[in-house]
Formats: C-alpha cells, structure tokens, sequence
C-alpha cells in the first residue's frame, strides 16, 4: 500500500506542488537503451548502417560541432504574433545570433496562458516576473531587449542595430517601421547589405491588407486559416456529425498559418543571403503572410477549382485522395492507417480479415476497388472506412497497432501530448527534451534539423525575461555603456 | 552619424516621397518576376523522391531558381501522379507509353519547374549514371527506408567520398532509433506526434479529433528541409564541406503545439481540443450564422457552408463594443477582465450568446454589423471565394500559369510563399511526364549517345 500523504486537496491549486518535475520527472519510463535499439536495426540487417548513423547524426553530439549560421546577426521586431517568432526561432537555432526586440512593456504575447491561468505562467528566478508558456517555448537562442522606437533615440539606436545586422524581421503593423523612418526603405540607404523581412498576417498592401480594429486590436492567426480556405476545408462534414455539435469548419488547433509562415520567412531570408553573398553584395525586401504562406501549402484545392469549379468540402478524419489514408474510432480513441499502393492495400486488408474475414470479401473482391486510382471516389471510401471501422470498434489503439504492425503498415493511433512525449522512439532521438532555463527546468520540442553530420541546429537556451540583455547587447552592438542604457531606461527609451 | 539618411539620388528622393503601399507593391511588382534575377542561380539538387514531403524540399529549392532533377521509377512515377481528389483531376499523358493514364492533381504544387529523370536504382549498371549526377550537383534528398540506399552504395557513406561538398538528405518519419524503419505519412504525423490531439471540437461538444484536410506536415516539413539545406549551404560556402541531415517529419508535429510540450513537461496537463475557439483568447473564435450568404447556390459549399464567421475582439474595447453591437452588455459586465472571459466556462457562455444573436443572420449580416461597428471579422472563405478574392489576385498570389505542356493552370503556390524584392520566386511550369528530360540531362549533361539512352529505355532501366 502506498503511504497515504499529508496534503489536503482543496483546490487545484493544491495540486500543483504534487506534479512539478521533481516529483513527476521527464521521461517517466526511461528511454530504450543503444543494446535494444540495435536489435531493431539487425531486424533488416542494418546493424553496421545504424550504428553508423547514431555515430555521425546523434542529437547529444551536436555541441561538439559547428553552427551553420555562425557569424550571421539577426534583429526580430514584432508583436502578438507567432509567425516572426518561429522564423527567428529556426534561425536562431540554426546559429544565427538572434535579438528579440520588445518595446519596454514587453510583447503581449509574454501575458497569455490557456484559459487565463496564471498558475501556469513561470516566474524567472532572479526577479519572478511571469511569463507564459507560449511565449519562452518561442524565446530559443534570442536575447531579449527593449527599445521604444516611438522616440526619436529609440530610433537613432535601432539604426545603430540594423547597421550590424544582416537580416531583420519585422511583424509590425504594415508601414508602421517606414513612418517611423527606420523601414526598408531608410535602412537600406544606412545598410545596403540588409535583408529585410516583413511578415504579416494577409499582407502590407492589397484590398485586405493588415490592419487594426478602431480600438487598435491586431489581426491574429486563424484568421490567416479563415481567409485562405483552410478553415472551411478542414472538419467533419454535417452528414458525419451535426452541425454546430462537431460538424462545421474546423481551425487548426494551433496557430499553424504563422508557423508555416515562420519557416518560409527563414528559407527566404537564408536564399536572400545567398544571393548577396554569392551574388550581389545586396541585401533586399521580402513579405512573407500567414495567410499566403498557408495557402501554398493547401494541397491543390484552388488549383482544383481552377480545374473544373470543384470547391472541396470537409471529409473529417478521412482523405478525400486516398485510399486508405484516415483515422477512424476504436475502443479508446482514433487509430491512423495509411496505404493506397497495390502493396500495402492488401496487406491492410490480410491484417483485418484474420480477426474479420468479412473484410476480404467485402473490399478485396470488389471488382470497383481493385484499381488504385478509383479507390478515391467517395462512394469507395465510405465502404472501405465503413468495413474498417468495423473491425476497429472492438478493439483498442495498442491492439490495432500491435496487429497492423505486424504487417509492417504506416498506422498508428491519435495520441496525447503525453503519450507523445513518452513515446520510446521520440524518447530515445529525442525530440522532447529539457533544458535548464532561467524558469526551472523545461521540456520542449527539439528542432528536426539537429540530426546531422556537421553543423546541426540546436537549442541552447529557452526563454529570457523582458530586456535581460539590455546591457550586454548595448554595449556589444551599439556602444551604449551601463550608465547611458539607465539613463535612457528612465527616460522610457528603452 | 550611423543614423543620417540622405537620397543620394533624384530617383531616391523620389522614392521616399511614395505612400508606402505603393511603395512595396513596386518593389515587389508582381506579374514581373522575370526581369529579376534568381536566388538560389547554380544550384543543382536531386530530387530522389515521392509523395509530398521530400518533393516539396526540393521544389523550395526549384521555385528560388536552383536547377532541380526529379529522379522516378521509369513508367510508373511518383506514386502522387496516381493521387488526385475523387479521382477526377488529371493532365495526361504520364508517360510515352502510357496514353491513356495521367498525373493527377495531388501532384500539383510539389515539383514545380523541376527536370524529370526515370532511372531504375535496382539496376547495378546504373550505380555509376547515378554517381556521375552526384557528381555534378550540390546535393540531394532522399526518401527510401533508412539503409536502403546504403544496401545500393548511394548512401552518404559513399557519395561523400565521390563529392565531398554534397549535402545528402533523408526525409522519412522517424529517423535513428526504435522505429528507425517505421513508414509515415503526413497524417500518422498528424496524428501521432501531437497536432491531432489538439485540433476539433472538444469531446463535451460531441467532437472528434480532426485531420487537417490537408498534409500540411508533410509540406511544413518539406520546408523545414528547405531551411536546412539553405543553411547546410551557408555552412558549405565557409569549410567548403557538405553535411548528411536525417530529418524526421513527425516532429514538425509535436512542433505545432504551441505550450503544449511544456505545459505537460512541467505541469502533467495534457492540452486538449478547444474546437473553433482560441484556448488563450476570447473572443477569438468562429461562430455559426443562422443563415447561408447563398441560399440559392448550387453547390452545396456555398449553398449550405457560407455560415461562418471568424471573430476577434479580445482586447477590452473591442470586446466591449462587440457586447453593445449584439445586445449584451450584460456579458460584458460579467468578464470585464480578459482573465476572466477566456477561462473556459465564460467563453462557452460567451460565444454561444453570439451564436443566438446570429441565428436570424446570414454570414455578411454579421461580418458587416461587426467591421462597421470596427471590430475585426472575416468571413469563413472557401476555395472560390479565395479565388475570387481581389486581394489575392493583385498580390499575384494567386494567377494563372500559361503551362508550356497543359495550358492554362490556376497556381496557388509559389507566389505564396513570399515576395521578394530583387530575387522573386518564379513558377515556369507546373510538371512534365515521367522521364521527359531524359534526353537532355543523359546526353546534354552526362554525355551518353543516343543509342544507349533508347538502349536503357527498351529495358525500361529509365
């Protein structure tokens, strides 16, 4: 019998001392070991090829190799938004030196928390000023500083920034940097050199650019979803789930247009660089939206209605493309199986039709089905999903699973952030870690470009409080001793 | 003075005098791409792929100006030319020999202005046509199951010692460990890693864990590749050294969680789904309309799905002005603190009291009641309605490409991804059939005779 313990459950604020790391540490199971993990490679024979992965690609490795970005400096300027965010976030990990520029009351963004909960907001150390947990798992590799470029000094400061700077992102407000004299247009005259990079939500210019509501609220990601189609293709359809109970347009769970956004920002402004080192000795103007950069990646749904007017509608968790290629309900949630090729259709239907032989009968002997491209029609994915979901209703996610793999097919079940994070394998790469940040211990994502032979991305710090580099970078990059930044911090410049 | 800007020109002076909209739609001056130079001129990748995610790596690369060749499985091709919506959008031919059979639209948008190559890496007299590609290019990305192209002799190992400035890529779903040969697809990264767990109506309001419609992991992470190939270059440029980079596109998944990782990290919650609503702001969500903008449309998208709204006041005044527009200023009272309207009971009164006022409403009722009383609101868009859009259209973003092979195609992507000033993007053609540049690069960049290029083609080893 465990110990009965000492504490008294009130509230869950009460709770929350009994489920910090120390007493529930990541991960809970320990990750497998190199000795298991060989066996898997011997499985085809690539004992020798594994180990030689493992030996060039490790992620513990990486702090024993060079950056890809060393050298390269980088100011981000912006506010609410996600998008400029996670740019600077890969390029800082890339190796980039990255300064996260706040104006002195700090980037909103600091203050959210899901469903206002201050509880899991985390205190720096050294002041306890509270951060949201969105906000520092953004904050990767940057320095943070303030500036007020409102003011006249302020503006003579980022100037002085921009003149070492080979990039800048900007996620203000569309011509809001060239009012204040320090847009692209002014610097590129002080740093021809200087590659520079806005991003919005919709665009700086066009019939729906940007703009602020009469009470100066920004536009914020999923509208970027809502406008470019995402929205209206994503969800069940009403003839699945009623409509305003399940049925309807769904938005991404998160704010994907900005991330999306965010990683073609970083590949423009690294082609630009190219460009001007390789090239022309040139920096230049570049707009990146959320709204854009997410429609580039909507499969080819306009592209379609170009086609023959189709307007795509919502198929839940089916694909309207393949065959299979969905996730439908078991026992104890959702189990994902994907294969349309000849191949692995069958393999798919041999697994099922052991503990349900209808299946076979059912779907393989259909004459319709037999052909890969025909698979697609609607009509076929409902009877195939139909039939499958008829074998998953009895059973659970790890039987499914332990079933298909045996067959070596791509499935898996929706899991839990939890059940994600304990996962062995992403345990074993990994690709959640900690790292020791100025907010106790924290566990994030790592970047998918550490795994590699010679210059892999990485995080070397998570989180900074509002202006911790006040001083350092001043002094670095502009020149401005202690007793100056005080001065014009009284004066609300910075 | 660092800080000083002067014109040094009239034309500069002019320049500075120009409203800023103006301004950048001149500097980005779209429908003009090709009086601009090319980023990324001189590169030449190999596109060793299939399906969406690794094509799409490469065609980052294509769309800012490197030289891309697409290598395919003689006569069948990319497994993605045989995918398209319903079945029912192809261009044809696939291949000479295939009349009848087409590539389909899930093709679209990944392999633009690419050179397509067939060639057959089982053959073992292929190996050395192979290493004379590699030897000419600046890398590749690959998608085979990890140790198959080292089986081959095509793996990094090799390839490093034939060129050492090659930057060699494999995409696949998990990479080195446990499930180191475990297949993937966008929607098992969808679905395992995390972004499923949070996208959906919560449980409580009858909903299910949804996929997005489209396999933006695998084109997210397409781009990630992207991203790191640029910077794998940049790092070339100093040591004049290429790189191998094992990248596993289930992550990106886990990636778009927000605080989600953290939040389980320190706390032990687990995110949830949070439907159409925002879990750190309200009012930030979509509510349903009580009428359709097109009642008497034909087809059912428009006839019975034009109902959403996407609204957002979340800071005080616009939430206040929102309660006095809809006739509720008693919610306003009630959550005058932004603290208190997103905690998850007041957003469920909340926008369900905007769903009331909406009932007798259409969508434009309610987009207009709320952008006159200056509050932000849009429209729920469906693919015509982006289409149609205006914004779009004078951005360039989306346009039609007159495709030197297929005529008239409407091109969402390219353009997208973001302007540039002085290198744009540029979308020359949309695919060719399998095996189309086979001439050109086996005899105008290898140097093989004729005789043996038609040679392998009778064995169909290209």
């Amino acid at each position: 019998m465990p110990a009965k313990r000492d504490v008294e459950i009130k509230s869950r604020k009460d709770t929350l001392d009994l489920i910090t790391p120390e007493i529930r540490p990541w991960p809970v199971s320990p990750p497998p070991s190199p000795e298991e993990v060989k066996k898997f490679y011997g499985k085809r024979k690539a004992e020798e090829f594994g180990q030689w992965l493992e030996d060039n690609l490790k992620f513990e490795y990486s702090f024993g190799k060079p950056e890809a970005l060393q050298g390269f400096k980088v100011l981000d300027i912006g506010l609410w938004r996600l998008g400029h965010k996670f740019a600077s976030a890969l390029l800082s990990q890339a190796g980039a030196e990255m300064i996260c520029i706040e104006p002195p009351g700090g980037d909103p963004m600091r203050q959210l928390t899901p469903f206002g909960r201050e509880e899991y907001m985390l205190a720096d150390k050294e002041t306890g000023e509270k951060c949201g947990l969105g906000f520092i798992d953004h904050m990767r590799n940057k320095y943070s500083v303030t500036l007020n470029v409102e003011t006249p000094e302020g503006q003579e400061v980022f100037k002085k920034l921009a003149v070492h700077a080979d990039a800048v992102i900007d996620s203000t407000l569309p011509g809001y940097m060239d009012k204040l004299g320090i847009g692209y247009r002014q610097l590129k005259e002080i740093n021809p050199r200087l590659v520079y990079c806005w991003v919005g939500l919709k665009g700086q210019w066009g019939p729906m650019k940007d703009r602020v509501s009469n009470f100066g609220q920004w536009e914020l990601d999923p509208i970027a979803q809502a406008v470019d189609s995402y929205i209206h293709n994503t969800g069940f359809p009403q003839d699945q789930l009623p409509r305003g109970k399940g049925g309807d347009p769904t938005r991404a769970g998160c704010w994907a247009a900005d991330y999306v956004a965010g990683t073609q920002t970083g590949i423009n402004i690294l082609a630009a660089l190219y460009w001007r080192d390789e090239v022309s000795n040139e920096g230049q103007f570049i707009e990146v939206t959320s709204a854009e950069a997410l429609m580039d990646i909507l499969d080819f749904d306009i592209g379609w209605y170009g086609f023959n007017a189709s307007i795509k509608g919502r198929t839940g968790g089916w694909d309207p493309n393949l065959n299979q290629y969905e996730w439908n309900p078991c026992k104890d949630g959702y189990m994902m199986i994907g294969g349309q090729s000849d191949r692995l259709w069958y393999r798919i239907g041999m697994c099922i039709e052991r503990d349900y032989p209808q299946f076979g009968r059912l779907i393989h002997e259909d004459p319709f089905l037999k052909e890969v491209g025909a698979r697609n029609a609607l009509h076929a994915l409902i009877k195939t999903y139909s039939v499958t979901t008829r074998w998953l209703r009895d059973i659970n996610r790890v039987e499914a699973e332990t079933k298909l793999m045996d067959y070596e097919i791509a499935a898996g079940p929706v899991l839990y952030i939890d059940e994600t994070c304990e996962f062995p394998h992403f345990k074993y790469r990994p690709w959640v870690y900690t790292s020791e940040t100025d907010y106790g211990t924290v566990l994030y994502a790592t970047s998918n470009n550490a795994y590699q032979q010679r210059a892999p991305h990485r995080l070397k710090w998570l989180g900074r409080r509002l202006g911790k580099d006040n001083y350092e970078i001043y002094q670095r990059w502009v020149g401005t001793g202690p007793t100056k930044v005080d001065e014009l911090k009284g004066k609300g410049v910075i | 003075m660092a800080g000083e800007i002067r014109p040094k020109s009239k034309e500069e002076l002019e320049e500075m005098k120009i409203p800023y909209e103006e301004y950048c739609r001149k500097a980005f001056d779209p429908g003009n791409e090709w009086s601009k130079p090319d980023a990324l001129k001189g590169i030449r990748w190999l596109s060793c792929t299939m399906y969406i995610f690794t094509p799409h790596s490469a065609c980052n690369l294509a769309e800012l100006g490197a030289e891309v060749i697409k290598i395919e499985i003689p006569r069948m091709g990319d497994a993605m030319r045989h995918t398209s919506p319903f079945n029912e959008a192809y261009l044809y031919p696939l291949h000479d020999t295939r009349p009848m059979t087409g590539t389909g639209y899930g093709f679209l948008n990944a392999n633009q202005n690419e050179f397509f190559l067939s060639l057959d890496y089982h053959i073992p007299e292929m190996r050395e046509v192979f290493y004379n590609l590699v030897r000419q290019s600046d890398g590749l990305t690959e998608l085979y199951r990890p140790g198959t192209f080292d089986r081959w002799k095509m793996s990094y190992r090799t390839l490093q010692q034939i060129n050492p400035r090659f930057i060699y890529v494999w995409g696949g779903g998990f990479g080195y460990g446990p499930k180191v040969f475990g297949g993937s697809y966008d929607i098992l990264a969808q679905a395992h890693a995390g972004f499923a767990s949070i996208t959906g109506m919560h449980e409580n309001m009858g909903g299910h864990a949804t996929k997005s419609s489209n396999w933006v992991m695998d084109w997210n992470s397409g781009s990630l590749i992207t991203f790191g190939v640029l910077g794998a270059i940049h790092w070339r440029r100093k040591t004049g050294l290429g790189t191998m980079i094992e990248f596993s596109q289930v992550q990106t998944s886990t990636m778009f969680t927000e605080y989600a990782v953290p939040l389980y990290g320190r706390f032990g919650i687990v995110r949830q789904r949070w439907g159409n609503w925002d879990t750190q702001l309200c009012v930030h969500g979509i509510i349903l309309c009580g009428k359709s903008d097109f009642p008497d449309a034909q087809n059912p998208q428009d006839k019975f799905d034009a109902r959403y709204v996407m609204v957002s006041a979340f800071q005080d005044r616009d939430f206040q002005e929102l309660c006095n527009i809809t006739g509720q200023k008693q919610l306003y009272d009630k959550h005058k603190a932004h603290k208190n309207r997103v905690e998850a009971l007041a957003q469920i009164e909340i926008y369900n009291a905007l769903e009331k006022w909406a009932a007798d409403k259409t969508r434009s009722q309610v987009v207009k009641a709320m952008t006159d009383a200056g509050i932000l609101a849009y429209p729920v868009m469906n693919d015509r309605e982006v289409y149609e859009n205006p914004h779009y259209k004078e951005r360039g973003t989306i346009r039609w490409l007159d495709d030197p092979l297929y005529g008239d195609v409407l091109l969402q992507s390219g353009y997208s991804t973001g302007h540039m000033s002085k290198t744009p993007r540029k979308v020359n053609w949309i695919w060719r059939p399998v095996g189309a540049d086979n001439v050109k690069l086996y005899r105008d960049m290898l140097g093989y005779p004729i005789s043996k290029i038609e040679e392998w083609y009778a064995k169909a080893w290209i």
